[in-house]
């Protein structure tokens, strides 16, 4: 019996349950070399603003354990210029590409899915709220429920495609967020962005990043990402995407047994940029050993 | 190290690095990015070596290693250095390990173009740290050494020495090319900036991945020239002509 390895997110047909998470993975053209794209469930772009930004100054990135943190400061070539010179050749890829955007006021975002809604071949977009809101003193819009709702209600006005609202750890309570987005009308939760941390050194009493502070991913934070994705799950009914620290198949079927119906792996694609196509064998594997001919059936299985 | 690798590095050009990893071990977590310091074949199998000094924790990894340990390696990855066949002097700034892709690059000229005059500037700490002396010495017909604590060769930077003999070379002769220390690079930008020398520096910078992807290792370049604003050092580099790369403490030098 054929294994069904698709799932529906929010009315986004994925041929299997793994992406590549935004930012790790370039506009998809640097990992062709090393794997075939079309294995993938999608491919998530890096985020794209309205204009094209520089991001931070070097230096950028750090080691810490079992992780890394990263002050790349959202540096893009741009919506235009991505579906001008980027998206003609990821296009030729059978998997769904979903375009990953931000900016810093609810006008940017709203501008950026309109035009991505001319744009042939995106299948959905993916709002980054974990970036600060100008116009309300650096605010993180993802941070405050009042915020989030009003930016994924704005984007979810003008776009034709499914809105996955992507959540940020860095937050008391990410179930309240998580609420408020579906409410808002989200299609489709993804969590977690990075969690934001720091690193010293001791010699110069330097910070290790021009930035201070960084984003930390890596497999350091998955145990935090399966927690906040199996408390968002119980609180949503709309999918939730599960990210964090995956590097291998069987942290993909954590997140799928706690409850998410898909899963991005970031981080991971650095170390080997072929990890994707792995994990895709290696779950097949687990899939057909334990009897279980659709993946569906693994999803929220979780017994306590 | 000296490390099995698959045919297909070969071809690889000097001045392009290797992304190396323990296997299955997050400790360290990263990829190191590395120089490749030679290439060979024996038997059929292809062969690359590369140089380090333990200074972290990835090295200090791989100096506990053994003979027959597997590492994954991704490579050979970024744009090497120019090589000009036509050329009849060429001129070898290097700074510790910084050796390493310059040797490469001797051995390819020995190997392209037997009658060019090869020269070395060797500089490290100290008189041990001078690795890769004896290989380079059989490559070129002067190798100049300086050492920071005097115990072997000029005292002080290498950068000082090659200034000294700066007006013993032509620009259109010679050829320069360098690699060490964020210091040393940026020393040797001063001392050729208003001077017409084709120079090409190879740049080391923290990376996550080496393929583009990351952009950990971006370093500004000068506004103004063809390509200028923010490059990727595994993808654009890393190797760059030496008038591109700006030269600031913003920067990292």
């Amino acid at each position: 019996m054929k294994l069904k390895m698709g799932v529906n997110i929010g009315g986004l047909a994925l041929k299997n349950p793994v992406m590549t998470a935004s930012g790790t993975f370039g506009y998809g053209e640097e990992y062709s070399d090393y794997l075939d794209l079309n294995r993938l469930g999608a491919v998530i772009v890096k985020g794209l603003s309205l204009e094209p930004r520089e991001g931070n100054s070097p230096p950028r990135i750090i080691e810490t354990a079992s992780g890394m943190l990263n002050a790349v400061g959202l540096q893009n070539v741009g919506v235009r210029a991505f579906i001008n010179d980027k998206l003609p050749w990821l296009r030729r890829t059978d998997s769904s590409i979903v375009t990953n955007i931000f900016g810093e006021t609810i006008e940017d975002y709203v501008k950026v899915a309109e035009i991505l809604n001319d744009a042939e071949g995106v299948a959905a977009i993916e709002v980054n709220i974990s970036c600060p809101n100008v116009k309300r003193g650096g605010i993180a819009f993802g941070s405050d429920p009042v915020l989030a709702a009003e930016v994924t209600r704005a984007v979810k006005d003008v776009s034709r495609l499914p809105v996955i609202v992507k959540l940020t750890p860095n937050v008391t309570d990410i179930t309240e967020i998580a609420r408020a987005a579906e409410a808002a009308g989200a299609d489709a939760l993804s969590l977690i962005n990075t969690i934001t941390g720091m690193s010293v050194d001791i010699e110069k009493r330097v910070p290790h990043l021009k930035n201070v502070t960084g984003g930390l991913s890596g497999p350091a934070i998955k145990p935090v990402a399966l927690r906040m994705v199996w408390e968002v799950v119980k609180e949503v009914s709309i999918p939730v995407i599960g990210i964090g620290g995956i590097m291998n198949a069987r942290d993909v079927l954590e997140f799928l047994i706690v409850g998410a119906k898909a899963v991005q792996v970031g981080t991971a694609n650095f170390l080997n940029p072929g990890v994707t196509a792995d994990i895709i064998d290696d779950m097949e594997r687990y899939l057909s050993e334990k009897g279980i001919n659709d993946i569906n059936d693994l999803i929220g299985t979780l017994k306590i | 190290m000296v490390l099995k690798a698959s045919a297909s590095f070969r071809e690889s050009i000097p001045g392009q690095f290797v992304m190396v990893r323990m296997k299955d071990c997050n400790v360290p977590f990263l990829s190191r990015p590395f120089s490749i310091y030679s290439v060979h074949s024996r038997a059929g199998d292809t062969f690359i070596e590369i140089m380090y000094k333990v200074a972290g924790k990835g090295t200090e990894a791989f100096s506990r290693l053994r003979e027959g340990d597997i590492l994954n390696m991704l490579g050979p990855l970024g744009r090497g250095f120019d090589v000009h066949s036509e050329c009849s002097q060429i001129i070898l700034i290097a700074g510790g390990v910084g050796i390493a892709p310059l040797s490469f690059l001797a051995e390819r000229y020995r190997k392209d173009t037997a009658s060019a005059e090869i020269i070395c500037y060797m500089g490290a700490g100290s008189s041990e740290a001078l690795v890769g002396l004896d290989r380079i010495e059989e490559m070129c017909s002067v190798v100049k050494i300086s050492t920071d604590d005097g115990s072997r060769g000029y005292s002080g930077l290498i950068t000082e020495l090659f200034e000294r003999d700066m007006g013993l070379y032509s620009d259109n002769k010679s050829r320069i090319y360098s690699c060490g220390p964020n210091p040393m690079l940026r020393g040797l930008y001063e001392l050729l900036k208003n001077r017409p020398f084709s120079c090409q520096v190879s740049l080391e910078e923290r990376m996550a991945c080496g393929i583009g992807a990351c952009l950990g290792c971006v370093v500004k370049t000068k506004s103004g020239v063809a390509g200028g604003g923010l490059v990727r050092v595994c993808k654009e580099g890393p190797v760059f002509d030496i008038n591109r790369v700006e030269f600031s403490e913003d920067n990292g030098y």
